[in-house]
C-alpha cells in the first residue's frame, strides 16, 4: 500500500543550468549545421551570424559546464555518488532497467528504481549520462574552443594530428550528444505521465509514492545499494546482498 | 635627332624580343621548369660581369643573376630596358629604364584604375630582375610584398572587424584570393616546417637546400611522390603526412586564384563567407604541391583530385568549414543520429500498441 508524496528533486541551480544548457545545445545543433552545410541551411542568415552565434551558444555551454561541475563535486559533494556507477548497479542495475525498458514497461510494469534527492538516477541514466557529461560534452567543447582559435592554440591542434583530426571529433561527438538528446528526451516522456519526469526539471519537486519500507536505513545498511520496491522478485533481502 | 634614333633602336629590339616569344610560347604554358624561359644571358653577360658579382656594386644594382636568368626580362636582355648605357654611367649618369607601360600596356590600364595607382608604382611591387609569375611565387611571398605597404597587425584588426579569425583567414590565404576577381580558385600545398626543427616553432615554407638534403640530394618531389612519375596520388599524399620520419615537414593548404589581376577590388562578394565557405566539393577537387625551386621559384605539380576533401590524412593541416566536409564522415554522423532514433520511434511505437496495459494498471492502483 502506497501513497502519494512530494519530493524535492532538482534545486535551482540544477534546473537553471539544465534549461541553459539545453537551449544552448539546440542553437548549436542549429547553427552547427548551417556552419556544415551552408548550401542546403540558411536559418540563421548570414554564415557568419552562425558562426557568431555558435561560438557564443558554444562558450555558454562550456561555462555552464564548468559551474555545473563546481556545484556538483564542490558545493554539494555528490557528483561521484550520482553519476558513476557502483557495483550493484554494473552486476544487475543496468541489466535490470534494461529489461523494464525493453519489455516490463509494455506490461504495464512501473520502474524498477526510484529516484530520490541523492540517488536521481537509474543506473543506465548514470551510465549514460557518465559518457556524456564525462566524455561527450568534455571532447565538444575542448575540441570546439580548438577550432575557435586555430591561430593562438596552433600548437595544441598540431600535437593533437592536426585541425582535421580535431573537426572530425568534434563533429562525430556533437553527432553523438544530437542521437543522445533524441533518446533523452524521449525517454523524459517515460514517467507515470508524460510529463511526470519533465515537472521536476521545471519546479523541482516530484510526485512519488510514499512506500512502506525504509530506504535511508537501506542504503545505510548496504551503500551504493537502491532498493527496488515495486517489483518483489527483484526485492531480496539485504542478507542474499551482503553475499555478492 | 638622337632621341628618335635611340626610340627607333628599342622598338626594334623590343620587336625582335617580342618575335622570339612568340616562338617559344606553346612551351611556357605548360607545368613545372619548362614554365620559365630558361637561362639564355648571352646578351647579358657585360651587364652581369659587374651587376651580378656583388662584391663590386651594392644594395639594388646587384642583379640575382639566379633569380634574373629565368625571368623573360633575362630573354630580351638588358639592352631591352636599358639602352644607351653610358661608358660612365655607374659613376654619374643614370642609366636609362624602359617603361613598364611600354610592354605590360594592359596590365598598366588595369592598375591606373585601381586604388593601388597612386600608391605604389610597378616597381613597388614586382623587381624587374626577381619576376616571377603567379604561378611560381608562393602565397606566403606574395603576401610579404603586400605587407610592405599593409601592417600585419593593422589589417588583422582591420579585417577583424568584419571577419572572424581574421589573423587565421590572413595566414592562410595570399591576399589576392579576395582582391582580385578570378574565378576559379586551386588549393596550392606548401611543404612547410617548423623554425628551429621543434614542435613549437612558427611554420616556414621550407626552402630547395633544405628538402634537397631530406632527399638525400635526390629530386626533392620524391619526398612525396615516391613511384617519381610526377604525380602525387591520394596514397603518397597519406604516406608523406603519416611518415615518422617527416615529423616536422607539413603540407600547407592555401586557396589561390587561378587568374590574377591587378585591379586588387575590395569585392563585396568576398565579405560573404560562403563564397568560399559554401563552394562545396566541386571546387575544392584541383590541388597542387606546390615545390620550391633551385632558383627560388616554385613549380607545381599535380595531385589527385579529392585531396582536401579526405577525412584525416590527405591534408591534415588544410580545413575550410563548409566546403571540405567529407562525405563518408558525414555519413557516418547520419549513421549516429539514426542510431539515437532508432529507440524513440521502436519504443514509442510498441508504447503505443501496449497502451491499454498501463491504462490497467492505473485502474488497479
Amino acid at each position: 500500500m502506497s501513497e502519494k508524496k512530494m519530493i524535492y528533486l532538482q534545486p535551482i541551480p540544477v534546473r537553471i543550468w539544465h534549461w541553459i544548457n539545453a537551449l544552448g545545445i539546440i542553437t548549436l545543433i542549429v547553427s552547427g549545421t548551417q556552419i556544415r552545410f551552408p548550401e542546403y541551411i540558411t536559418i540563421l542568415g548570414s554564415y557568419r551570424t552562425a558562426i557568431q552565434i555558435h561560438d557564443a551558444a558554444g562558450l555558454i555551454v562550456a561555462v555552464f559546464f564548468s559551474l555545473w561541475l563546481v556545484y556538483y563535486k564542490m558545493v554539494r559533494n555528490t557528483l561521484d555518488k550520482l553519476y558513476i556507477p557502483d557495483g550493484e548497479d554494473l552486476r544487475h542495475g543496468i541489466m535490470r532497467q534494461l529489461l523494464f525498458y525493453c519489455f516490463w514497461y509494455f506490461l504495464g510494469k512501473p520502474s524498477p528504481y526510484h529516484a530520490t534527492p541523492n540517488g536521481k538516477f537509474n543506473p543506465m541514466q548514470k551510465s549514460a549520462y557518465l559518457a556524456v557529461m564525462f566524455v561527450l560534452l568534455p571532447l565538444v567543447a575542448l575540441t570546439g574552443i580548438l577550432l575557435m582559435n586555430v591561430t593562438p592554440l596552433r600548437v595544441l591542434i598540431l600535437m593533437s594530428g592536426g585541425i582535421k583530426i580535431i573537426d572530425t571529433l568534434h563533429f562525430l561527438s556533437a553527432c553523438s550528444l544530437l542521437a543522445f538528446l533524441c533518446t533523452h528526451v524521449y525517454l523524459a516522456t517515460l514517467g507515470s505521465t508524460p510529463l511526470a519526469y519533465i515537472k521536476p526539471m521545471i519546479f523541482g519537486w516530484e510526485e512519488v509514492e510514499d512506500h512502506q519500507e525504509q530506504p535511508d536505513q537501506e542504503e545505510t545498511v548496504l551503500p551504493g545499494y537502491r532498493p527496488v520496491r515495486h517489483y518483489p522478485e527483484y526485492h531480496a533481502a539485504p542478507s542474499e546482498l551482503k553475499d555478492h | 635627332m638622337k632621341a628618335a634614333t635611340q626610340h627607333l633602336r628599342f622598338r626594334l629590339l623590343m620587336t625582335l624580343a617580342l618575335g622570339a616569344l612568340a616562338c617559344i610560347r606553346p612551351a611556357a604554358g605548360q607545368d613545372g621548369p619548362g614554365y620559365s624561359y630558361g637561362n639564355q644571358t648571352g646578351k647579358n653577360e657585360t651587364c652581369l660581369a659587374c651587376h651580378g658579382n656583388a662584391s663590386l656594386v651594392k644594395g639594388g644594382f646587384f642583379i640575382d643573376q639566379t633569380r634574373f636568368a629565368h625571368t623573360t626580362h633575362a630573354r630580351i636582355g638588358c639592352p631591352a630596358c636599358h639602352d644607351a648605357v653610358s661608358k660612365g654611367h655607374s659613376d654619374k649618369n643614370r642609366t636609362p629604364r624602359a617603361n613598364c607601360q611600354q610592354c605590360h600596356g594592359d596590365i598598366s590600364g588595369e592598375y591606373a584604375a585601381s586604388i593601388h595607382a597612386k600608391k605604389a608604382s610597378c616597381t613597388g611591387c614586382h623587381n624587374p630582375h626577381k619576376v616571377e609569375t603567379p604561378r611560381e611565387i608562393s602565397g606566403q611571398q606574395i603576401n610579404q610584398i603586400c605587407s610592405r605597404c599593409h601592417d600585419r597587425y593593422q589589417m588583422s584588426a582591420k579585417h577583424g572587424e568584419w571577419l572572424p579569425q581574421s589573423e587565421l583567414h590572413l595566414q592562410m590565404l595570399p591576399c589576392i584570393t579576395c582582391h582580385t576577381g578570378s574565378k576559379n580558385y586551386f588549393i596550392s600545398m606548401y611543404i612547410v616546417s617548423n623554425k628551429g626543427a621543434s614542435q613549437f616553432g612558427k611554420p616556414e615554407v621550407t626552402g630547395y637546400n633544405e628538402l634537397k638534403k631530406l632527399a638525400g640530394g635526390g629530386n626533392i618531389l620524391s619526398l612525396i611522390d615516391s613511384n617519381g612519375d610526377n604525380y602525387v596520388s591520394l596514397a603518397e599524399l597519406r604516406n608523406f603526412n603519416r611518415n615518422p620520419d617527416h615529423k616536422f615537414l607539413r603540407l600547407q593548404g592555401m586557396m589561390t586564384p587561378e587568374t590574377v589581376t591587378h585591379k586588387f577590388e575590395i569585392l563585396d562578394s568576398r565579405r560573404n563567407c560562403t563564397f568560399c565557405h559554401a563552394s562545396g566539393p566541386g571546387s575544392m577537387q584541383t590541388s597542387f604541391i606546390a615545390l620550391p625551386e633551385k632558383n627560388g621559384t616554385f613549380r607545381r605539380v599535380a595531385v589527385e583530385k579529392g585531396a582536401v576533401l579526405d577525412a584525416l590524412y590527405g591534408t591534415p593541416d588544410f580545413y575550410m568549414m563548409g566546403s571540405t566536409k567529407n562525405n563518408s564522415l558525414n555519413g557516418v554522423g547520419l549513421a549516429l543520429i539514426c542510431g539515437g532514433l532508432i529507440m524513440p520511434v521502436c519504443h514509442g511505437f510498441l508504447r503505443f500498441l501496449t497502451r491499454n496495459n498501463r491504462r490497467k494498471k492505473e485502474h488497479q492502483s
